[in-house]
């Protein structure tokens, strides 16, 4: 039944489409788009609540006195070395276990196109890290890499006599022992969706350039690279997403240490907020942090953006 | 690519990368059944000979194992001096060790399935509105996943200063607030791809035959999706039950999560309760891996935004 008026109409498309979404716009502004705004207000101010001010007089005071203050900090912060190491130290462990990740994962799906028993038994059990939750993966790698855990026993049996690894206390060994972590837990969604791609490669081009005579390594590289192109975007995108937040493993593995050797910017955020308490400091830096990582996974995602909405 | 054959070094492979994903797991299986003098030993024991199950009963029952060891009855101030004497650590351990875990479980269960029903009827919502009548475009569907897209640290400051502001720290619902708003941007995106899968050409013959747009998709759309709402649900529960940065930052002592328990056992004995904790982390992940195990095949769409749907 349609009811006379235009405004009223409970069956009308834009009525049913915007009365849908409002939830999750009410939900995601209070609380993801609200704090964004308070946190870009704070940069410019100097709070913290060991002077004994609270964060509403702290908001009132930026918009009644001198912004110069707060416009030092956010300068100061892109200056201070700590951030930029930081900043620096979470592309690279992102890069290193992105790339291992991916390697390792295409050589498994490929050995996965082939014919073997009980496969998919395999199948279920490489997948298992997957599903661990990453503070228990980031507990469990504390015990394995322990200087008399299994690790360096294993590598003792292989080299001979006890190896002289403090994977946690040395800064080179412990930026492995994140990598490691990561590529632990997270080939194996590398692993499944390039064995998806796999599977869906085209097999007439592949027929055709066997009958013609080309190797496996130039069928590889000519017919099914050039059609796995998106998916293989897809994948890196979407752990790229992920791996630039690294927390959880890290905050039980090393917590950011030794010193400052393996603290990703999230480590960094934390320990100034929660354990320098140097809060308006801290709300510049993630600002920063914010801006940076949701410019570039907008960039990163553009290639893909056309898939993500396809089928609409 | 036509099957190949399966050579000897792809078995050799195969069982590396076997052993590699699974080790960890045996190592923390393992290590939750031993006595506490092989925790560290040199050289480490693999499979305790004397296996016991006095770490579970640690996390779960700390009274009975406590007076199985003989003396305290009572948690007094003295008491807990004791516990720390007998398990041979630091101080505040007695703390952390006499209270069950139970209260971290029962929180992860109430704010892990609390948060995804939210998660899921908002999200499903907010997926019907941009599938079927493209609500605010492109714009809206990367509006939404941009809450997913920075590290959750960033805004934790605001945040908790927020929550304390309108007393939601260390409750319930404020937890259960905070998950479902991280984990709606992945249900949302997931959701939207089953009901793309489906032809619009159902419901609007089923509007045809009479039916309004509104019970068209209650009537129609939510029960042919079916499947995937129940994989996705499935999908944000795994997610729900593993997060730990909003329950550290906005917890104290009325309420715990298993990840925020397991991390206390750790920074109060800078991890040294390796078979207790072990215990504890064993218990955390049992539902995950069944979970797991029945949503495997829509795993890649969950978590590649529905981008790949197979």
């Amino acid at each position: 039944m349609r009811r006379a008026g235009r405004g009223f109409d409970p069956n009308n498309k834009k009525y049913i489409g915007g009365l849908l979404i409002t939830p999750i716009q009410l939900l995601l502004t209070a609380l993801l788009i609200f704090p964004f705004v308070l946190e870009l207000i704070l940069s410019f101010s100097e709070w913290s609540p060991v002077q004994g001010i609270g964060l509403w007089e702290a908001v009132g005071e930026v918009f009644t006195e001198d912004l110069s203050q707060g416009i030092n900090y956010n300068i100061l912060i892109t200056e201070e070395p700590r951030f930029l190491e930081a900043l620096g130290r979470t592309a690279l462990i992102s890069v290193t276990s992105l790339i291992l990740e991916f390697l390792i994962g295409l050589g498994l799906a490929t050995l996965f196109l082939k014919a073997f028993p009980a496969k998919r038994v395999f199948f279920t059990a490489l997948l298992t890290p997957m599903m661990i939750m990453p503070v228990v993966v980031g507990y469990t790698w504390y015990m394995l890499l322990q200087y008399t855990g299994p690790v360096n026993q294993v590598i003792g049996w292989i080299g001979g006599g006890q190896p002289d690894l403090q994977w946690l206390n040395n800064g080179f060994l412990a930026f492995f022992a994140v990598v490691i972590t990561e590529v632990w837990h997270w080939t194996p969604l590398f692993f499944l969706i390039l064995l998806s791609g796999l599977n869906a490669v085209p097999q007439n081009p592949i027929r055709a350039a066997t009958v013609l005579g080309a190797s496996d390594w130039r069928i590889f590289w000519t017919v099914v690279m050039p059609s796995m192109k998106g998916i293989i975007i897809i994948a890196f995108v979407i752990r790229g997403m992920e791996v630039i937040k690294l927390f959880d493993e890290i905050y039980l593995l090393t917590r950011g240490g030794p010193g400052t050797a393996t603290e990703t910017i999230s480590l960094y955020l934390y320990k100034l907020a929660f354990e320098d308490f140097r809060l308006a400091y801290a709300g510049s830096a993630g600002f920063i942090i914010l801006i940076l990582t949701v410019v570039l996974i907008n960039v990163m995602l553009k290639p893909i953006r056309y898939q993500l909405l396809e089928k609409r | 690519m036509p099957p190949k054959k399966f050579t000897w070094y792809n078995g050799i492979g195969l069982t590396l990368a076997l052993i590699f994903a699974l080790f960890p797991v045996f190592w923390m299986v393992s290590t939750s059944f031993k006595p506490s003098n092989e925790w560290v030993k040199q050289p480490p024991v693999w499979i305790s000979g004397n296996a016991t199950v006095e770490n579970y009963l640690t996390i779960l029952w700390p009274s009975v194992l406590l007076e199985k060891r003989g003396g305290l009855t009572q948690y007094t101030e003295e008491g807990e001096q004791k516990v720390a004497e007998t398990t041979g650590v630091g101080g505040a351990v007695g703390d952390i060790l006499i209270k069950s875990a139970w209260q971290a479980i029962w929180g992860s269960i109430i704010i892990s399935v609390f948060a995804t029903a939210l998660s899921i009827i908002v999200g499903l919502m907010a997926a019907l509105s941009i599938s079927r009548y493209r609500f605010g475009g492109n714009t809206t569907p990367f509006f939404i996943l941009s809450g997913r897209m920075f590290p959750p640290i960033a805004i934790a400051i605001p945040f908790v200063v927020m929550f304390s502001d309108v007393g939601a720290t260390d409750t319930y619902w404020g937890l259960i607030l905070a998950y479902a708003a991280v984990t709606v941007p992945f249900s949302t995106w997931m959701l939207k791809s089953f009901i793309d899968d489906l032809p619009k050409e159902i419901e609007e013959a089923a509007m045809m035959d009479g039916l309004s747009r509104w019970m068209a998709h209650v009537k129609i759309t939510i029960p042919l999706i079916k499947g995937g709402i129940i994989a996705t649900t499935l999908f944000i529960l795994i997610l729900n039950w593993s997060e730990f940065l909003f329950a550290l930052i906005l917890t104290y002592t009325k309420v715990a999560t298993i990840p925020v328990q397991l991390a206390k056992y750790f920074s109060a004995t800078e991890g040294a309760l390796y078979g207790v904790q072990a215990a504890l982390a064993t218990v955390s992940i049992v539902p995950l891996v069944i979970i797991g195990f029945f949503i495997q095949k829509h795993l890649v769409r969950g978590l590649t935004l529905g981008a790949i749907k197979r």
